[in-house]
């Protein structure tokens, strides 16, 4: 057949090298849009020009469809309009317009559109692909066949993120798909400034599964080395790292030429541009005529044209925006003068059983997986033995198989995992062991898990859980597992935080957040873990989100606390009542949303209020809760509100400097004697 | 409709620019895609491209900062 023998001429059926041009022409065209725009002056937003990369995503796009994932970072214009993004929507999202495909809330570095499986746009270098990971485990656990692929530029190879991500795809045979668009530049530093690693493609290899290096500027090979990749990936072979060599021919941000491109180099690197480079080949070859070729661009064009257009007519997204989207619930919103009244949970009634804390976590876990098939279990050691650190997870894995997921020792791909699995739907629980580990996966709870619902417009939203134990108050853990790190996370929109004190509120607050479709942290105290034990209702026994409760009722001050402070404090409050000295000890329970409606109608009645917690006084929630006490109560109170937290030091590995830089039942007596004098 | 050509924003540091030279004759053809004036902004000099067809109207003069935003010519069909 005539078509066969065109076809072995380039190594392509023809069809598909015209619709990878068509799709690279649209790139183009998108490209030129928003140079133009930007150098007249009639766009204002920040641009990464992804000009010289437009064959990779062009050749990728015949071989996926809109439920295959993909995730891109910044400069990933040029994916998106490949993956389907439709272009009114692409452009009215870089100009912050109502139309934008995220109501203008994510801008050009945020684009989420689910509808054509473009799920998350990262403007942290490297951060995809740990949330990568996190859809294809979604699809691999649900059996879907469904591919991901996470692009990022080379420059992101230096980043630990990436590192955690491979080896833990590689280690859970994930079907992910590592595309390293090598453009030999990482925004102003070129290879081999920033690396001394000759390729990159080889870093598969020490991780234990496979990498390519493919030319990303010819797109008949690099269509066919992807289409093999694709298969293998899709048929549950495990994830593979691809590195697509290409040029990038802009500038990092801005508009126009790389200030690395001068003269020659300039001339020579817009001969190998593959747009160019394409449309010649089909001409050469008489795959198009140059009246075929010139419809695709005009078609293009026009298209392009008519969305900026569209965009342009669109409002600018207005402040009646502001505080949507943070939460899928706009009252959780802290914000003076916020005084909802959230009802309490009911009293229980039914059976109970003895049980720890550790125990009560466990008994919620199980509880959560039995109820629905979305709940996944993700952390450190989890798996039999020891059944987790904590002996929160002693016979799951046993028990619940691979909803029960021991990870590496790698934070920012447990959270990330658990943000990609949470965006499809999912409903994982990771653990995060001690709390100060929070840092090394911050940029993945606050950057992405906390802020994607706004970013998307509230066209994606996370609702997974993580759980984190405080060491403190037990001694002798030392500086790094010792920390209370609430605050770290409080000034972060996004999270929802709860900070049980018992075993039945650690039960009723995990299972309110496993099943709330926010992320939400739970603290949970190792000085609580263990040592109390209570009777614990048995079922499906849930405590509300944002509802504090009186564990001691008082007339003359207000303690307000929560997690093992709460303990402390009702141990001062049987002090002071022997001075004659009434104390109400209200437990937060839940950190965000706060109660003010229950800390406001205590001090109201109390004229007193002192905040306790173990965490660092300074910027803490007790400065924060003691403002608003003084702003709303001002001509109602008997002394000004204050807060007690821990001395401005790490926690000591010293018992006894521990105990004295914490609060405790002693020092806290102390403090509200001095709000009687 | 002309299309309206202000100082643009290339670099999020950017406020101003410097609008070193014009290109093109006040009132002359120009086509898409041509360099039409310099422009230095963060001490990096880049010809900016005409946006759309038809002819130049120069409205301010080179050799002047002006700041992000300023309107300083037009393409007329």
């Amino acid at each position: 057949m005539k078509t066969d023998v065109m076809a072995k001429d380039i190594g392509m059926d023809h069809a598909t090298l015209r619709e990878i041009y068509r799709q690279m022409s649209r790139i183009r065209e998108v490209d030129k849009g928003i140079q133009a725009g930007l150098s007249s002056g009639k766009f204002m937003f920040t641009y990464w020009p992804m000009t010289g990369q437009e064959a990779i995503p062009a050749s990728i796009a015949p071989l996926v469809t809109k439920d295959d994932y993909m995730v891109t970072i910044y400069r990933g214009i040029h994916d998106q309009v490949a993956k389907g993004v439709p272009l009114k929507g692409l452009f009215a999202e870089a100009l912050g317009r109502v139309g934008g495909v995220n109501k203008g809330k994510g801008g050009s570095p945020h684009i989420s559109d689910p509808a054509s499986g473009s799920m998350v746009t990262t403007a942290i270098v490297g951060a995809g692909a740990p949330i990568a990971n996190g859809l294809a485990l979604a699809s691999k656990m649900r059996g879907t066949r469904a591919v991901t692929i996470v692009n990022f530029g080379d420059g992101a190879t230096s980043i630990g993120a990436i590192h955690e991500a491979m080896n833990l795809a590689g280690a859970w045979k994930l079907p992910v798909i590592f595309l390293c668009q090598n453009n030999q530049i990482g925004e102003y530093t070129p290879i081999p400034d920033y690396t001394a690693g000759e390729n990159f493609h080889c870093r598969a290899d020490a991780l234990g599964f496979k990498g390519v290096k493919l030319d990303g500027n010819d797109p008949v090979a690099f269509h066919n080395g992807m289409k093999s990749i694709i298969e293998d990936v899709r048929s549950g072979k495990g994830p593979v790292f691809v590195e697509a060599v290409t040029l990038r021919l802009g500038p990092h941000a801005g508009v126009g030429w790389s200030h690395l491109l001068k003269g020659d180099a300039l001339a020579a690197a817009k001969e190998a541009w593959p747009v160019p480079a394409t449309r010649k080949l089909l001409l050469e070859k008489g795959i198009c005529t140059e009246e075929e070729l010139a419809a695709i661009d005009t078609a293009a064009s026009a298209e392009v044209q008519e969305a900026i257009e569209w965009a342009l007519a669109s409002e600018v997204t207005g402040e009646d925006e502001m505080l949507l989207d943070v939460y899928g619930d706009p009252g959780v919103v802290p914000r003076r003068g916020q005084r909802d009244k959230r009802a309490a949970e009911a009293p229980h009634t039914g059976e109970t059983r003895q049980m720890a804390m550790f125990e009560a976590v466990q008994d919620a876990l199980d509880l959560a997986l039995q109820l629905d098939d979305g709940v996944f279990c993700l952390g450190e050691d989890i798996g039999d033995d020891p059944g987790g650190v904590f002996k929160c997870f002693k016979g799951m894995q046993s028990k619940w198989g691979e909803r029960i997921r021991p990870t590496p020792i790698a934070e920012q791909a447990i959270i990330g995992a658990a943000t990609g699995a949470a965006l499809l739907g999912m409903r994982p629980v990771a653990e995060i062991m001690f709390a100060d580990f929070v840092g090394v996966c911050m940029d993945q709870i606050t950057n992405h898990a906390a802020k994607q619902r706004y970013m998307s417009g509230a066209t994606t939203h996370v609702p997974m859980t993580v759980r984190m134990i405080a060491g403190g108050g037990i001694g002798g853990f030392g500086a790094q597992h010792s920390q209370s790190t609430e605050a770290m996370l409080l000034h972060n929109p996004g999270l929802k935080i709860v900070y049980p004190s018992t075993p039945t509120e650690a039960k009723g607050l995990l299972l309110s957040c496993i099943f709330d479709e926010d992320p939400c942290i739970q603290f949970e105290s190792m000085m609580l873990t263990y040592s109390m034990k209570e009777e614990v209702p048995v079922g499906d026994y849930r405590i509300p989100l944002g509802v504090a409760k009186v564990k001691r009722e008082g007339t003359d001050v207000t303690l307000i606390t929560y997690g093992w402070q709460v303990m402390q404090c009702l141990k001062a409050a049987e002090e002071l009542a022997k001075e004659g000295i009434s104390a109400e000890v209200l437990d937060l329970r839940t950190l965000l949303p706060l109660d003010y409606d229950r800390i406001l109608t205590s001090v109201e009645k109390t004229g007193r209020a002192l905040v306790v917690h173990a965490a660092t006084e300074f910027c803490g929630l007790g400065s924060e809760i003691a403002s608003t006490i003084n702003e709303a109560l001002f001509h109602k109170l008997k002394a000004p509100a204050s807060r007690f937290g821990a001395a401005y030091a790490p926690i000591a590995y010293s018992r006894i400097i521990e105990t004295a830089q914490i609060p405790h039942a002693g020092t806290i007596a102390a403090r509200v004697r001095e709000l009687f004098k | 409709m002309p299309t309206t050509l202000t100082i643009p924003k290339l670099q999020m540091s950017t406020t101003e620019g410097t609008l070193t030279e014009w290109l093109v004759e006040d009132g002359a053809p120009v086509t898409a895609g041509q360099a039409i004036y310099a422009l230095e902004t963060d001490k990096s000099v880049q010809e900016i491209e005409a946006p759309e067809s038809g002819r130049l109207i120069q409205k301010a003069a080179a050799g002047e900062t002006y700041p992000v935003g300023t309107e300083i010519g037009e393409i007329v069909a």
